[in-house]
């Protein structure tokens, strides 16, 4: 016997489209790109580089001195779930949001405070460095200040997994939820890596879009035989889940379901992807949530927009789904959003709960060319209505080799 | 700018301690700072002026017996 369904009741986003979910929901839907070029470094020794930086000042949202003790991925994801708990109504008198569990996913924490760090250090004679750089630089500590911030006495947890963290924070929290642990849980993710010296290691990696000449707004382009790479961002996004007995107690109008989580780890190579390995986490998620692959509508590609992971991620569905892959629809957000890294799979999990909700699925932007390796429905131009979809997956796959796949259900 | 204003506007603007609460005599205790936060401080302070202030001589008690050691330390730098 199954246990509690488990609902999204709120979101919350701090994003390169903004913050309020509808509005995001409907920009990408209109193919609009967050991505610009971005000058990092000096402007003698630094580099234009592709990004996608959210607009964002504490300054009214985070008392000054906490923003003393908040690394700004904390800042982004407190602001975050301020609005994901006020989307849910359980800001008010009377939200019992005490005992609630908090599950962030974040890859790197403190990026800044890393390098203000470092640099002082490496400046001084005295080599010290400010003493605030040890909790601003925990990846746990935007998971820590959601707790402070709100008072949640519940379990703090952080998951960093890179690119897959938020997805198995999500899970992770999906099944907590399920297995009668918890009824409320705070669940997302944070990334703020668009400093400077995180930025300049990113560039020597090898996996970055480069800009095109009709628009630096339409360099990532996932599934296109074009696409150069991907384009970095940053961003927090929570939602709110909460066991349909605790969501149905209040009158809470859900949002969409959660109804599975599948993982698993390629075993191959630290930045190279696996098909094995992807679609054992696709099977896993399917698996778990009791669905077979032709009741599946929609999903939210990994898909950062570099030559070789499109085509895997491809691959891997159509070894998953069979002769069902040519009835999905597949897109990939990060063409507009770009990449938020640990806080990836909470904006894409968050636009997928929104697809269910709208019945409409957003588009892969800027694929004009599609390449014919990546042969499925990735849903090129803008949003499409899809008034029969039911279930949709959100894929997230890691350097390190870990995959995380969410399904979600309309509620 | 001395450093006592820049103690007490970096105080002010960056740590919020209230203006009303912040004179020479006022205790770190008073201001609302702990240990932590006071450590804090000393950097900026030492970032602002470009001085290095000795772990011994950070005991100050005060707003104005650390504005006094920043000023000697600014002073023995330019020395």
């Amino acid at each position: 016997m199954r246990g509690q369904r488990v609902f999204v009741t709120g979101l919350g986003l701090v994003s390169p489209h903004g913050e309020d979910p509808a509005e995001v929901f409907d920009a990408l839907c209109r193919g609009e790109s967050a991505i610009r070029m971005v000058r990092t470094g000096t402007p003698e020794l630094g580099t234009d580089i592709l990004l996608a930086p959210v607009e964002f000042d504490p300054d009214g949202r985070i008392g000054k001195l906490d923003q003393v003790f908040m690394a700004r991925a904390a800042q982004l994801a407190v602001v975050a779930t301020r609005s994901a708990l006020d989307d849910a109504d359980l800001l008010a008198e009377g939200g019992d949001i005490e005992q609630a569990a908090v599950r962030i996913g974040c890859a790197l924490g403190g990026a800044e405070v890393i390098q203000r760090s470092y640099k002082t250090y490496f400046q001084r004679n005295s080599r010290r460095a400010r003493p605030t750089s040890v909790p601003m630089t925990m990846a746990s500590g935007p998971a820590s200040h959601i707790s402070m911030q709100l008072g949640i006495h519940g379990p703090a947890h952080t998951y960093s997994i890179a690119c897959a963290s938020a997805s198995v924070a999500i899970g992770e929290a999906f099944r907590s939820i399920r297995d009668g642990y918890h009824d409320l849980v705070i669940a997302g993710g944070t990334e703020a890596m668009l400093n400077d010296g995180s930025v300049a290691a990113w560039k020597r990696v090898g996996v970055l879009a480069t800009e095109r000449s009709d628009g630096a707004q339409l360099s990532c382009r996932p599934f296109d035989l074009e696409r150069t790479g991907l384009v970095l961002g940053e961003g927090a996004a929570i939602l709110i889940l909460e066991s349909e007995q605790r969501a149905s107690a209040r009158g809470a109008e859900p949002l969409a379901e959660i109804v599975g989580f599948g993982a698993s780890s390629d075993a191959y190579k630290l930045t190279e992807p696996s098909v094995d390995g992807q679609a054992q986490a696709v099977r896993n998620a399917l698996k778990d949530a009791g669905l077979s692959v032709d009741q599946v509508g929609y999903i939210n590609a990994h898909a950062t927009g570099t030559p070789a992971g499109d085509r895997i991620e491809i691959e891997a569905v159509k070894q998953v789904f069979g002769s069902a892959a040519q009835d999905l629809a597949i897109s990939s957000t990060k063409s507009m959003h770009g990449h938020l890294v640990g806080a990836s799979g909470a904006l894409e999990c968050a636009v997928t709960a929104l697809a269910l909700h709208e019945r409409r699925i957003p588009p892969t932007a800027h694929l004009t060319s599609p390449d014919p390796e990546c042969d499925l429905d990735c849903v090129a131009g803008f949003g499409r209505d899809a008034q029969d979809l039911e279930v949709a997956l959100s894929n997230s796959f890691a350097f390190g080799g870990s995959n995380a796949t969410l399904v979600l259900k309309r509620a | 700018m001395s450093a006592y204003e820049f103690l007490a506007k970096i105080l002010s603007e960056k740590y919020d301690v209230d203006p009303e609460l912040i004179s020479a005599d006022a205790t770190w205790d008073a201001l609302g700072l702990d240990s932590f936060t006071i450590v804090e401080l000393i950097f900026d302070v030492e970032d602002e002026f470009d001085i290095e202030i000795s772990e011994e001589r950070t005991t100050f008690q005060t707003l104005g017996d650390a504005a006094t050691v920043v000023d000697e330390c600014i002073r023995a730098e330019r020395d």
